[in-house]
C-alpha cells in the first residue's frame, strides 16, 4: 500500500448492526477492517430485541449468523472493550490510537462454558438487562451474546476494586483462560478511511416526571420491556409485574421526551405497535391502550403492520397532557384529547417509548474525530440533501443512528452506502 | 483407495468428559468399518489440539475426519481449516455435536453417553458418503447497467463508473435528472435543487466511463450475476444495442397517484386544484398564479391523497407540503395557508423543527377527516370533519388547492419485474432481498434496487440507497477477480431428471433454469445458495443437495433409530 | 427405570434458527429427555418427505421437523414449502396406519432455547403416550 501513497484499510467504530454490516461488506471486497467496539460484545442495541418490526423476524436469527461470520472473518480485526483516543492525519492516511481495556479472559483459551460465573461472590444489576436481571463481576451480558467470552468488570471485582485476593473464577476455569495480569493496551492503527457507527441511546424518562418512571413500580422503558419479552432475558420472556403477576391492562405511551428533544424519533410508533404483538402473543386477553400524538408509520409496509395490530382490538388514543399516577393498587393514566376533554384510564403496567438520542460520549467522540454535532447532538452529515453519510471531514463517514434516529433497514442502507463511498473513493 | 476414518472425541475440559463416558464412545466407534483410529483429547480447539489433529491426519494417512465435540456453529470452520492445512479436503470432515446438544442438556450420564454414541456413529456412517467438494471460480464482467436516470440512478452511476468499470445508464425519457429537476428547492434547508443536480447531470454526461442512453428502454436481460447480456433500444432507432454487464441496478423511481380517481378532491373538475407536481412546476417555471392570472390569497394543501386507497404512508408528503407553505410565503407573504392532514409524519432529526418554524410563519395545520373540495358561486372551499366527541363539520374558503398524492411505483414496474425476473410487492414496489439486512439487494443475485423503486422515500434516502448499491457491487464484483460461489449447492442429474420443473417452482432464488433442448432442469451454480428445497421437492431424486445428500442424511436417520 | 419405553425420535433442525435455538438451550444448560436425535439440515424445506416416511418405516416413534418461524426462513420461503409438504405427509401416515401426531412441525427461533426444551419435552411425552411405532412392531412380528 505504501507505494500508492495511501492506506486502503478501514476503521469501523461501533459494532452494532450498522458497524457489523459495513465491516462484512468491506471484508468481502478484500479490505482489511479494524472494528473497534466499546463494550465486551458485538451486536449493539438490536440484539436486545426478541423480534423486529415489521415482519416480526427473530432478531437473534437475523443477527447471529452475521456475528458468527464476523468473528470468523480473517480480514476483520475486532477490538472489543476498546475506544478510539486520538486520530491524526487525513483521508488515505489516518493514524489512530486505540485504548484497549483488558478483558482478563483470554479470547483464545476461553471456551465459553460459563463455569466461572457461579463462584464469583459479587452480584450486581445487569445493565444489558436494564437492571431487571443480575450478573456477576465476571459475566457475559446475556446467554447467546457473542463473542461468548466473559469479561471481568474491574469496577466491581473484589480483586481489582478492593484489592482482595479473590480468585474464585480463576480456580473454576479449567482452561486457564482467566488472566489477572492482562494489561490495558495502547494500539496504533493506520487506516485510510473511518466509518463511525456508534449508534444511540434512549432519553432518560426520569427527566419527565409526569410519567412516573422511577417512582411507580410498574412503569417500564421500551428497552426494559424488550428484555422482559426476550426469551434469553431475565424473565425468560414472561411479561410480569413486580408482584409476579401478569398484567391485565397495559398502557403504552409514545413520544416520551419528544417535546424536550424537539424531533420525532422515527421508530417509536413502530416498536410501540410491535409491543402489541408481544403482549397479545403472551397474554391474549390483556387490554392494551396506546397513547400517541401523531402516528408516524412511513414506508411501504408499515401501515399494513399497523392495521394488523389494530385488528387485535387495541385502544388507540390520540392525546397529550399525559400523566401517570398511583391509584389504589394500580395506576391511572390521565390524558387530554385533541378537543381538550380529560380522561383517566386505570392500568397495571405502563411502557414508555423514550426518544432516541445520541450517546453521552458523542461530544467527546466528535472532538476526537473532528466532526461536528448538530443541535440535537447527532453527527452532522456534509450535506443533508445530497450526502448523508459523508461528514465535512474527508474520509470520515457516518452510518446508522449516530447520524439520526432510524430503523434497522435505514441503518443498514447507510452502512452499505458508507462502504460504497469508501470503495469508490479509496 | 480404501477409506481411513479417524474419530476424535473432545473432552472439552470437564464440559463433555464430566457427563459422557468418552471411552465408551471410543469403544462404540472403533470397530466400525473404515475407522482406523479413535482417540480422545482434552481440548481439540486449542492450539495444541489442532496440532494433534494435524499430526494424526498425517501419521495415519486419514481420508476422513470425524470429530465429536461442540456445535458446528462454533468450530466447524476451525476444524475445516485444520483439514485444509493438513491437506485433507475440508468436506471430508464431520462434526458431531455432543456438547450443546448432548452433554449439556441430558441430565443422566448413561443417557448422555448413549446419545453421544448415536451422534458419533451417525457422523461416521455419514462421512463414508462424503465426496470432496471444491471451490469454483467463475469469470465475471464488472460493468453495470443502471435503469432509470433519476437522482438514485445518477448517484449510483457516478459512484460505480471508473477506469475499469463501465456503466450503462438507460433512461426512458429524453433527459436525465428524474423528478428532482422539477423541484425548485428541497426540504428542510430550502436549498436550491438546480445547482447540485445540474452539476451531477453534467458529471454523468462528461464521464467517459458512463454511457448514457436517453429515450431508451431495456428490451431484454439474460444471464445471471457476473454475466448478464442486455439488449436496449432507442425509441428513434430500429437497431438494438447489446452489451454485457455483471450487475443491474433498478432506479426507475416513482409515479404519483392519480387524483382523478377520487372525485371528492375536485381534481380535473375544479379549475384551481393542482397536484403537488404541478405546483412544483408552476413554482419552478415562474410565478404562483391562479388560472385567472391573480396570485392566490388563500391556499389549502391536502395531505395523504390516496393513502387509504394505497394502504401506506408515502413518507415525504407531509414534508413537501410544509415546503410548499415556504414557497408560498416567500412569494406571497400575505397568503393564508391551511394544511389538512391526518397524522403528521416528520420523522428524523431536523424535520420537526422545519415543521415548527413553518407553523410559526402563520401556517394553519388542521387535523381533518373526510375532506372534500367543492365550489359554489365561484368560491372554492375545503370541507372537512374534525375529531371530537361529536363529529363536527367545518370548512375553509380557498382559491387554490394543492393535493399531495401518494407515491406509487413507476408505471413500467411490472414490465421491468418481468424482464429481470424480480418480485414486486403488493404495493407495486420492488421487493428487497431482506427487509432489514438486504434493503437494496433482490432475491436475484446481481440485481439491485434503489430509491423510490424500492419504496417511497426522500432524496437523501434515495441517494443513500444508491450509494448502498455501489457498496454492494463494489465489494462483490471486482475487476480482475473471479466470483466464488457457495460450495454446498444443489445439482441435478441429467440422467434422472424427468423435466417436471417442480424444482424450478420452489427455488427462492430463481437458480434453476430449464434446458429446452435436453428437456431437463439445470442448477446455476452462481445463483444457488444451497437451501436444498429443490432436492426435497424433486419427485425423481434427480436434484441432490451437496453435503446433505439423501444418502448422507439417510445414514444419520438410521443411526438415530439404532 | 428398566423396561420403560424410551422413544426414538428423529429431529430435523434447520441450520439458521432451530439448530441455533437447540444450541442456545445447551449453552443455557436446559435439561431435556435424550430421546430426540437431531440432524442438521440447511433449511426445514430440505426435509424430503421420503426421508420422513423412511424414518417411520424403519421404526421411528416420532419425527420432529423444526424450522424458522413463518416469514423468518433464511431462504425466504423454505418453511412454507415444509409446511405444505407436511399436510400431505400427515395424510400418507394415516394410510400407513400411523397416528399423524407422531409427526410434528415446530417453529423454534435462535433465541428460543427454552422453547426448544419445551418442544422436545412435550413431544417426547406425547410419543410416550402413543407408545411404540405400530408399523415397526408389525414388521418385527
Ligand atoms: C426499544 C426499541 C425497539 C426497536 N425496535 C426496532 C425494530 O423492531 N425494528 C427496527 O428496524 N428498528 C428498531 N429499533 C431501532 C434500531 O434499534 C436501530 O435502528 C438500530 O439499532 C441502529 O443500529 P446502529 O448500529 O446504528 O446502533 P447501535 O445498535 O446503538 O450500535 C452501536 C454500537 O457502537 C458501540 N459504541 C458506541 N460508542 C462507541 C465508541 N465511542 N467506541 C466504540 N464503540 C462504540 C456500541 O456499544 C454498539 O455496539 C428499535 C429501537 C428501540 C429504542
Ligand atoms: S473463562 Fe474459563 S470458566 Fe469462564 S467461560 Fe471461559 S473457559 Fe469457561
Ligand atoms: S438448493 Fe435452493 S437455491 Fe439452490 S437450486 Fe435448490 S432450491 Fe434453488
Ligand atoms: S424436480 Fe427433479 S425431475 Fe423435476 S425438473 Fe427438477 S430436477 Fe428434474
Ligand atoms: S432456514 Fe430455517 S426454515 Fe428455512
Amino acid at each position: 500500500m505504501e507505494e500508492k501513497g495511501y492506506n486502503a484499510d478501514v476503521l469501523v467504530i461501533g459494532a452494532g448492526i450498522a458497524g457489523i454490516e459495513a465491516s462484512l461488506l468491506l471484508s468481502r471486497s478484500g479490505r482489511k477492517v479494524y472494528l473497534v467496539e466499546k463494550t465486551s460484545y458485538i451486536g449493539g442495541n438490536v440484539i436486545k430485541y426478541e423480534e423486529v418490526f415489521s415482519n416480526m423476524e427473530c432478531a437473534t436469527c437475523m443477527v447471529a449468523p452475521k456475528q458468527q461470520e464476523l468473528l470468523q472473518d480473517k480480514n476483520i480485526e475486532l477490538l472489543t472493550l476498546s475506544e478510539v483516543e486520538t486520530i491524526q492525519g487525513s483521508f488515505g492516511n489516518f493514524v489512530v490510537k486505540v485504548k484497549k481495556r483488558a478483558r482478563y479472559v483470554d479470547l483464545q483459551n476461553c471456551i465459553g462454558c460459563s463455569a466461572c460465573f457461579e463462584p464469583c461472590p459479587v452480584s450486581l444489576k445487569n445493565e444489558f438487562e436494564q437492571g431487571l436481571g443480575e450478573r456477576k463481576a465476571i459475566y457475559v451480558p446475556c446467554p447467546g451474546a457473542l463473542p461468548n467470552v466473559p469479561a471481568i468488570d474491574t469496577e466491581n471485582c473484589l480483586r481489582f476494586k478492593k484489592g482482595e485476593d479473590c480468585q474464585l473464577c480463576k480456580e473454576a476455569c479449567m482452561f486457564e483462560a482467566i488472566d489477572f495480569t492482562q494489561k490495558d493496551e495502547e494500539i496504533e492503527l493506520k487506516v485510510g478511511a473511518i466509518i463511525v457507527t456508534t449508534g444511540f441511546t434512549t432519553f432518560d424518562p426520569t427527566k419527565t416526571p409526569q410519567f412516573g418512571y422511577g417512582k411507580l413500580s410498574d412503569v417500564y422503558t421500551a428497552f426494559e420491556f424488550e428484555r422482559m419479552y426476550a426469551s434469553n432475558g431475565p424473565t425468560g420472556g414472561n411479561i410480569v409485574l413486580k408482584n409476579g403477576e401478569s398484567p391485565k391492562s397495559v398502557a403504552i405511551i409514545h413520544c416520551v421526551g419528544r417535546k424536550e428533544k424537539g424531533y420525532c424519533s422515527t421508530v417509536c410508533c413502530m416498536y410501540s405497535l410491535k409491543f402489541i404483538h408481544y403482549l397479545k402473543h403472551k397474554l391474549p386477553d390483556v387490554k392494551i391502550s396506546e397513547f400517541y400524538s401523531d402516528l408516524c408509520i412511513p414506508g411501504k409496509s408499515y401501515q399494513k403492520f399497523y392495521e394488523k395490530m389494530k385488528e387485535t382490538g387495541v385502544n388507540l388514543i390520540r392525546s397529550d397532557g399525559i400523566e401517570v399516577s398511583e391509584e389504589g393498587k394500580g395506576m391511572v393514566v390521565k390524558h387530554k384529547s385533541g378537543t381538550g376533554e380529560e380522561n383517566g384510564l386505570a392500568v397495571d403496567m405502563v411502557i414508555l417509548a423514550p426518544a432516541i438520542e445520541p450517546r453521552p460520549d458523542a461530544p467527546e467522540l466528535s472532538k476526537v474525530l473532528d466532526i461536528p454535532q448538530d443541535t440535537d447532538g447527532f453527527f452532522t452529515e456534509e450535506h443533508s440533501e445530497f450526502a448523508s453519510v459523508c461528514t465535512p471531514k474527508q474520509g470520515v463517514f457516518i452510518a446508522g443512528c449516530v447520524q439520526g434516529p432510524k430503523d434497522i433497514q435505514d441503518s443498514v442502507a447507510q452502512s452499505e452506502a458508507a462502504v460504497g463511498k469508501v470503495l469508490s473513493t479509496l | 483407495m480404501e477409506e481411513k476414518i479417524g474419530v476424535y472425541v473432545c473432552e472439552c475440559g470437564p464440559n463433555i468428559a464430566d457427563n459422557v463416558h468418552i471411552d465408551r464412545v471410543l469403544d462404540a466407534v472403533s470397530g466400525l468399518e473404515g475407522v482406523v483410529v479413535a482417540k480422545r483429547h482434552k481440548l481439540l480447539c486449542s492450539e495444541d489440539g489442532k496440532k494433534f489433529l494435524k499430526q494424526n491426519i498425517e501419521e495415519h494417512g486419514l481420508t476422513h475426519l470425524v470429530i465429536a465435540a461442540c456445535s458446528p456453529k462454533l468450530h466447524e470452520l476451525t476444524f475445516m481449516n485444520v483439514c485444509e492445512e493438513a491437506g485433507l479436503n475440508p468436506y471430508l470432515f464431520q462434526l458431531a455435536n455432543i456438547r450443546e446438544q448432548c452433554a449439556w442438556i441430558v441430565e443422566d450420564k448413561e443417557e448422555a453417553t448413549e446419545k453421544a454414541i448415536r451422534y458419533t456413529r451417525a457422523a461416521v456412517s455419514r462421512i463414508r458418503y462424503h465426496t470432496p467438494l471444491e471451490k469454483k471460480e467463475i469469470e465475471s464482467n464488472p460493468d453495470v447497467l443502471v435503469i432509470g436516470g433519476g437522482i438514485a440512478g445518477i448517484e449510483a452511476s457516478l459512484l460505480l463508473a471508473s477506469k475499469d468499470r463501465k456503466v450503462y445508464l438507460v433512461e426512458k425519457t429524453s433527459s436525465i435528472g428524474g423528478m428532482a429537476k422539477e423541484f425548485k428547492q428541497l426540504f428542510p434547508k430550502m436549498e436550491p435543487t438546480s445547482n447540485i443536480l445540474e452539476q451531477k447531470v453534467q458529471d454523468v454526461l462528461k464521464n467517459e466511463n458512463i454511457e448514457a442512453f436517453t429515450d431508451t428502454k431495456v428490451e431484454e436481460v439474460l444471464g445471471f450475476f457476473g454475466n448478464f447480456v442486455v439488449k436496449v433500444k432507442k425509441k428513434t432507432e430500429t437497431e438494438e444495442n447489446e452489451f454485457k454487464v455483471g450487475a443491474v441496478v433498478v432506479t426507475t423511481g416513482l409515479n404519483l397517484f392519480d387524483p382523478t380517481k377520487l372525485s371528492r378532491y375536485g381534481y380535473g373538475t375544479l379549475s384551481d386544484v393542482y397536484t403537488a407536481l404541478e405546483f412544483e412546476r408552476m413554482n419552478t417555471k415562474g410565478k404562483i398564479l391562479l388560472k385567472n392570472g391573480n396570485p392566490p390569497k388563500s391556499v389549502g394543501i391536502i395531505h395523504c391523497v390516496g393513502r387509504e386507497e394505497k394502504g401506506y404512508c408515502s413518507r415525504v408528503c407531509c414534508l413537501y407540503s410544509i415546503k410548499f407553505a415556504r414557497y408560498l410565503k416567500a412569494e406571497i407573504p400575505v397568503v393564508n395557508i391551511s394544511q389538512f392532514y391526518s397524522d403528521l409524519c416528520v420523522p428524523g432529526k431536523s424535520y420537526q423543527r422545519f415543521y415548527e418554524e413553518t407553523k410559526e410563519e402563520g401556517v394553519d395545520f388542521i387535523r381533518a377527516q373526510d375532506i372534500e373540495v367543492t365550489e359554489s358561486n365561484g368560491q372554492m372551499s375545503v370541507n372537512y370533519k374534525i375529531e371530537s366527541r361529536k363529529p363536527k363539520t367545518e370548512h375553509r374558503n380557498v382559491d387554490m388547492v394543492i393535493l399531495a398524492p401518494a407515491i406509487e411505483s413507476s408505471g413500467d414496474s411490472s414490465e421491468i419485474a418481468e424482464t429481470l425476473n424480480i418480485h414486486q410487492g403488493d404495493e407495486g414496489f420492488f421487493t428487497e432481498e431482506h427487509e432489514k439486512l438486504g434493503p437494496v439487494s433482490t432475491s436475484l443475485e446481481g440485481v439491485f434496487i434503489a430509491g423510490c423503486a424500492q419504496g417511497p422515500k426522500s432524496i437523501p434516502d434515495s441517494i443513500v440507497q444508491a450509494e448502498a448499491v455501489a457498496g454492494r457491487i463494489l465489494s462483490s464484483l471486482i475487476p480482475g477477480r473471479k466470483l466464488e460461489p457457495e460450495v454446498k449447492i444443489s445439482e441435478i442429474s441429467d440422467a434422472f431428471c424427468i423435466g417436471c420443473k417442480t424444482c424450478i417452482s420452489v427455488c427462492p432464488y430463481s437458480a434453476i433454469v430449464f434446458d429446452e433442448i435436453k428437456r431437463i432442469s439445470v442448477v446455476n451454480e452462481v445463483l444457488c445458495r444451497g437451501c436444498g428445497n429443490c432436492s426435497a421437492a424433486c419427485p425423481s431424486g434427480a436434484a441432490s443437495h451437496k453435503h446433505f445428500t439423501f444418502r448422507q442424511v439417510y445414514q444419520e436417520v438410521m443411526e438415530a433409530l439404532r | 427405570m428398566k423396561g420403560e419405553f424410551t422413544p426414538k425420535i428423529v429431529g430435523f433442525l434447520c441450520n439458521w434458527c432451530s439448530y441455533a435455538g437447540a444450541d442456545l438451550a445447551g449453552t443455557s444448560k436446559l435439561k431435556m429427555p435424550p430421546s430426540v436425535s437431531s440432524i442438521r439440515v440447511m433449511c426445514s424445506g430440505r426435509v424430503d418427505p421420503v426421508l420422513v416416511a423412511t424414518a417411520f418405516l424403519r421404526g421411528a416413534d416420532g419425527v420432529l421437523v423444526a424450522g424458522c418461524h413463518p416469514g423468518d426462513c433464511h431462504y425466504e420461503k423454505g418453511n412454507y414449502y415444509a409446511r405444505r409438504r407436511f399436510a400431505i405427509l400427515k395424510k400418507v401416515m394415516e394410510t400407513l396406519g400411523l397416528e399423524s401426531e407422531r409427526l410434528r412441525l415446530s417453529w423454534v427461533s435462535a433465541s428460543e432455547g427454552p422453547r426448544f426444551q419445551e418442544v422436545i419435552t412435550e413431544f417426547t411425552e406425547k410419543i410416550k403416550k402413543l407408545g411404540p411405532n405400530p408399523v415397526k412392531e408389525k414388521t418385527s412380528l
